[in-house]
């Protein structure tokens, strides 16, 4: 790796020695030439595969069905005006807060627990909740989906085994909201177990140290050592994870492809209902691009904190 | 190039196609059709991936054998149906303008490429020629401004006529079906036949819920669902949107359909609801389910994993209502995508695959469950000698008065589509059934839904 | 926890010794009991899978028995199939060489860029770091349209160096922002110390930085692994061949005839998938936590 950045950059490296030697000014200008030329790969990827891509669907967004001429928004206004887009925009909502809620916390508790136990026995346990992160999810899904089949549910065969009666997971359609979210969670969940177990490690072991002398309680040290420290870190990955959540497909699509009732939908299958089944690529683009806004604006938010609070620290 | 698939069961007989004529007949029947030059090269195919265990491997041999005759290499891939992989698969090669020189289509597919599909009519008045009318349900899906854009496959074209068991039907109903239906269309009894009406089905499926063999019906949003309630809902003259655009669903004849419906949902297992096209399968062959309405798949499958449920099977029309009996019919298409370099060729192979012989091999290959869009081929071997039992998917091929229908027509195909994929049938009725809905806010809605279908 | 104990009057001294350790004692059986209850959760389908690759087809169809053990004796025959009669092999050497090759250029492009975004700065780089978290608002299921086309440009249609082409996009952004946490976090004084020796940029970053680095590489090699491993949505739309195919879409497409799940085959196609990623994760873990740790903190 190390061999292909060198000779992918010759010339630079002769130019930058020479222009160490120079004046403060020229040198700082070469400095971040060289710091763009380094970023450029970067750029180019964005640029290509996913600026472009994003406004081409911007413009398709923009064409009528047969996609023959523009209609401007026509396509977006269309949406607000129907029902069932507004009860997809709530189900996105409820399926992301609650599912994005319950994996923080998860996520939070375990790492916790796991950095409570003595040394030896963390990276057992650490393993065994990392697993449901590590299993491709098309393929976790598919199980799931077994485990909750209606005629052969696993699940119920232990619940009507226990005298009550069978739960319809995906048959009815707040149970399959319910299911749904269900999944997300254990898939989600270890990733944030991993990130706040990283972030746990990183607390100076001294500040503890210094609350336990001043005679500070669990939730105590949790409240003003652990969170405070780890709050950035809380902040990056619920944003990023609201963001995928917000964009799940694999999940709602294997498990009940929208139903019952459209009750499950969220925006891609949706989209994909509209774009691929429906053969409107258009409307179904538009529906993609409603999620834009809306996670837009929550990232500048939480990321506009991440900063500020960076600068803070230092 | 083909998926080798680990479940190559048993073959149905075979005598049938070793009996028929070799396959060099076809070309000399095709006489008229002026099959001109075409630089020899290759062709690549993306075709449906078949359910019916090896049912592939019976088109892999006659795309071979028609490539080894005319020097042409044929490329094929079977693409599934599972998570609408082809459908993606489709749109994207028209977005793009680039792909496979022939493509399958399912149900609407071809209606929403038709701008980018060849015209074929070549293909199909020669095939008409020899083999008679085509479907007409395959005609509205594949017609647009009166040139065909697809060639009606084969391979994966179905009807959803009821497959039921027999021995619970008689022992909890007291219907004989076999009685009713053999496997012989002379021996039909039109006074016998004409019993079979929904009412009766409702009646039947009320004795067999009792019973604990409750029928399963689906009611999510895939194809299986939407096809058994376009066929109830024809049945009873239910016009949701017509050819012109008009609104139609605020009728009394969607209140008496909704009617029966409900009444069949109310003895149906409550997970109908969210069944996908292989849950009524499941509840065939697990033994719980005392009837279906699918093609022979379920059967077939149980045949190799619960035998005994297999042997009570039989395929037989579906009941009939006020305006006629109607069968939910999904046929598929090859499509020629405009951007292909090699249309001769693929025009020509496709009719190779299209005549009778050819066809013989896949139905047989498919223990039947393929239906050409001919209903001259209804004859072939295959469905009166598949078993067990003897006669078992007979009454596959729409026979005696039975209709096909399509949900979503007669509307505009634009907008037949969307009502198709978009599933409003069967959410009408899980509003109205699972969600306690009053009726006519169920038909509001309905009618604000086709309003959106309608969108320029 | 025992330094203030010390300090306390001897009586009391003992009391808050002995209840401290009583405390903890009971904190850690609570943590225990809830770990398991989350491990259970946890590995309840995992486990589901194990126990249904290694049925029979009909203990499956028949689902007559506990669906939780194997009743009817432990087979190899899904397995035996999966690997002899379908193209699972193949899946599995494409999603290799996808894998290897996106997580190369993954790893180059964006430790290149978390350098020059984290120590060197430029006309717009703070606006730029921050940009490239916003990508993921951009879904693939939104761009694999317009990525068609693109796809087609270079070729690459069906083939599936097309993945290697696009999957950086879903790995690239995240590396990045997790290398420039790590690179920030290394003390400034190190590479004025290197300036003033008279190394080049590239040389401080390739005989400086990337050694102390070693671990937020890690991590993000781990990550970028992980996501180009199981993703979906692209191979979904791009790869229709079998022999072009990978694991994910291979798995769920060649084992399903919408009327026939194969649930043995499945899971065991499914348990055999997950197992690289499961081998890399217990050899690597410590350094994707420690790796993470630097880059969490400080982004």
């Amino acid at each position: 790796m190390a061999d292909a950045v060198q000779t992918w950059l010759p010339g630079l490296q002769i130019s930058a020695r020479r222009s160490a030697s120079r004046g403060l000014k020229q040198f700082l200008r070469h400095r971040s030439t060289i710091a763009f030329l380094m970023c450029l790969p970067l750029m180019i990827i964005i640029a290509a595969l996913v600026i472009y891509p994003a406004f081409y669907s911007i413009y398709l967004s923009m064409l009528n069905k047969a996609q023959t001429r523009l209609v401007g928004l026509g396509n977006f206004t269309f949406l607000l005006s129907r029902d069932v887009f507004w009860m997809v925009v709530q189900q996105t909502a409820i399926f992301a807060l609650t599912a994005v809620f319950f994996k923080a916390l998860i996520g939070l508790v375990t790492a916790h627990l796991i950095n409570n136990l003595p040394a030896r026995g963390q990276r057992k346990w650490r393993g065994m909740l990392l697993v449901p992160w590590v299993i491709p999810l098309a393929l976790s899904s598919l199980a799931w989906w077994w485990l909750f089949d209606p005629t052969h549910s696993a699940f119920n065969w232990i619940i009507t085994g226990l005298g009550f009666h069978e739960i319809p997971w995906l048959s009815d359609p707040y149970w399959a909201r319910f299911s749904v979210i269900l999944v997300n969670v254990w898939y989600g969940a270890p990733f944030f177990l991993i990130m706040y177990l990283a972030a746990l490690k990183s607390v100076p072991e001294q500040l503890y140290e210094a609350a336990a002398i001043d005679g500070a309680n669990a939730w105590q040290k949790f409240r003003h050592i652990t969170l405070p420290m780890m709050r950035n870190i809380i902040a990056i990955t619920v944003l990023f994870s609201l963001i995928v959540t917000f964009a799940n497909f694999d999940i709602v699509q294997i498990m009940t492809a929208g139903g019952p009732r459209n009750m499950t939908h969220v925006f891609a299958t949706y989209a994909f209902m509209l774009g691929i089944r429906s053969g409107d690529l258009p409307l179904g683009a538009a529906t993609s691009l409603f999620m834009f806004p809306i996670l837009g604006i929550a990232a500048i938010f939480i990321l506009r904190g991440v900063r500020k609070r960076g600068r803070e620290i230092g | 190039m083909t998926m080798s698939h680990p479940l190559n069961a048993a073959r149905p007989t075979r005598r049938s196609i070793l009996k028929s004529a070799a396959l060099g007949s076809a070309a000399a029947l095709a006489a008229p059709y002026v099959k001109s030059t075409y630089a020899a090269g290759s062709l690549s195919i993306g075709v449906w991936d078949h359910w019916v265990p090896g049912a592939n491997n019976a088109l892999t041999k006659l795309c071979n054998e028609w490539g080894a005759k005319n020097n042409c290499e044929v490329k094929i891939d079977y693409i599934t149906s599972q998570g609408e992989k082809d459908k993606l698969t489709a749109a994207a090669e028209a977005q793009a303008g680039t792909g496979h020189d022939i493509m399958s289509h399912r149900d609407w597919n071809i209606r929403i490429h038709q701008s980018n599909l060849e015209p074929v009519d070549d293909v199909i008045s020669q095939l008409i020629k020899q083999y008679g009318p085509i479907s007409p349900v395959a005609e509205y899906l594949a017609k647009f401004k009166g040139s065909w854009r697809g060639v009606p496959t084969t391979v994966g074209s179905q009807v959803k006529p009821c497959c039921s068991r027999f021995d619970l039907y008689q022992q909890h109903a007291g219907i004989d079906l076999r009685a009713m239906f053999p496997a012989d269309e002379s021996k039909w009894d039109k006074a016998n036949t004409d019993k079979w009406t929904w009412d009766a089905y409702v009646e039947s499926a009320q004795k067999l819920f009792k019973a604990g063999f409750p029928v399963g019906l689906p009611m999510g949003q895939t194809s299986d669902a939407v096809d058994w309630v376009g066929a109830l809902f024809n049945a009873y003259g239910v016009v949701m949107v017509d050819a012109k655009d008009n609104i139609k669903i605020n009728s009394d004849e969607t209140r008496q359909a909704m009617e029966v419906a409900r009444k069949i949902m109310e003895v149906s297992p409550p997970e109908v609801y969210a069944w996908d096209d292989a849950g009524n399968n499941r509840w065939l062959i697990s033994g719980k389910g005392s009837g279906i309405m699918n093609p022979p798949s379920a059967w077939a499958v149980a045949k190799r994993d619960n035998p005994t449920v297999a042997q009570n099977c039989w395929t037989h029309p579906t009941p009939k209502g006020p305006k006629g009996r109607f069968v939910g019919q999904l046929p598929q298409f090859y499509g020629i995508w405009q951007f292909s370099k090699n249309k001769q060729a693929a025009k020509d192979l496709l009719l190779y695959i299209s005549q009778k012989d050819a066809v013989a091999q896949l139905v047989a290959a498919s223990y039947g469950y393929d239906l050409p869009s001919f209903k001259s081929m209804y004859d072939l071997d295959t469905w009166k000698t598949v078993e067990p039992p003897i006669g078992t998917v007979y009454g596959y091929p729409p026979r005696g008065d039975e209709q096909t229908s399509m949900a979503g027509a007669p509307a505009r195909a634009e907008v037949g589509a969307q009502i198709y994929n978009q599933a409003i049938n069967t959410v009408m009725i899980s509003k109205f059934t699972q969600g306690h809905e009053k009726l006519d806010d169920v038909i509001k809605w309905a009618e604000n839904e086709l309003e959106g279908t309608l969108r320029a | 926890m025992t330094s203030a104990a010390l300090s306390a009057p001897a009586k009391r001294r003992l009391g808050a010794r002995s209840s401290l350790r009583r405390n903890r004692r009971w904190a850690l059986i609570t943590s225990y009991v809830f770990l398991v209850i989350f491990a259970i959760f946890f590995l309840i389908p995992p486990y589901y899978m194990i126990v249904t690759a290694f049925k029979s087809d009909a203990e499956v169809a028949h689902m007559a028995t506990n669906p939780w053990i194997i009743a009817d004796g432990i087979t190899l025959d899904q397995f035996r199939i999966l690997l002899t009669q379908t193209d699972f092999l193949t899946f599995f050497k494409n999603t290799v060489i996808v894998t290897l090759c996106v997580v190369a250029i993954t790893m180059v492009v964006s430790v290149l860029a978390a350098f020059s975004l984290g120590r060197m700065k430029f006309w717009g780089s703070s606006v730029l770091a921050t940009g490239i978290f916003l990508t993921y608002l951009v879904p693939d299921t939104l761009l694999f349209i317009p990525l068609f086309q693109i796809v087609k440009a270079v070729g690459l249609l069906n083939s599936y160096w097309g993945m290697v082409l696009v999957y950086p996009t879903l790995t690239v952004p995240f590396c990045t922002w997790i290398m420039i946490g790590y690179f920030q976090s290394i003390p400034k004084e190190l590479d004025e110390a290197a300036l003033i020796d008279g190394a080049s940029h590239m040389q401080m970053l390739t005989k400086i930085f990337i050694p102390v680095a070693l671990p937020g590489i890690i991590a993000a090699m781990i990550f970028a692994f992980t996501v180009s491993w199981a993703a979906f949505v692209y191979p979904m739309a791009f790869l229709y061949s079998a022999d072009q195919q990978v694991l994910t879409v291979g798995t769920v497409t060649s084992l399903i005839r919408a009327d026939v799940y194969k649930w043995g085959m499945l899971m065991a196609g499914a348990l055999l998938a997950a197992a690289p990623p499961l081998v890399i994760y217990a050899f690597l873990m410590d350094y994707y936590i420690a790796g993470l740790t630097a880059g969490a903190t400080k982004g």
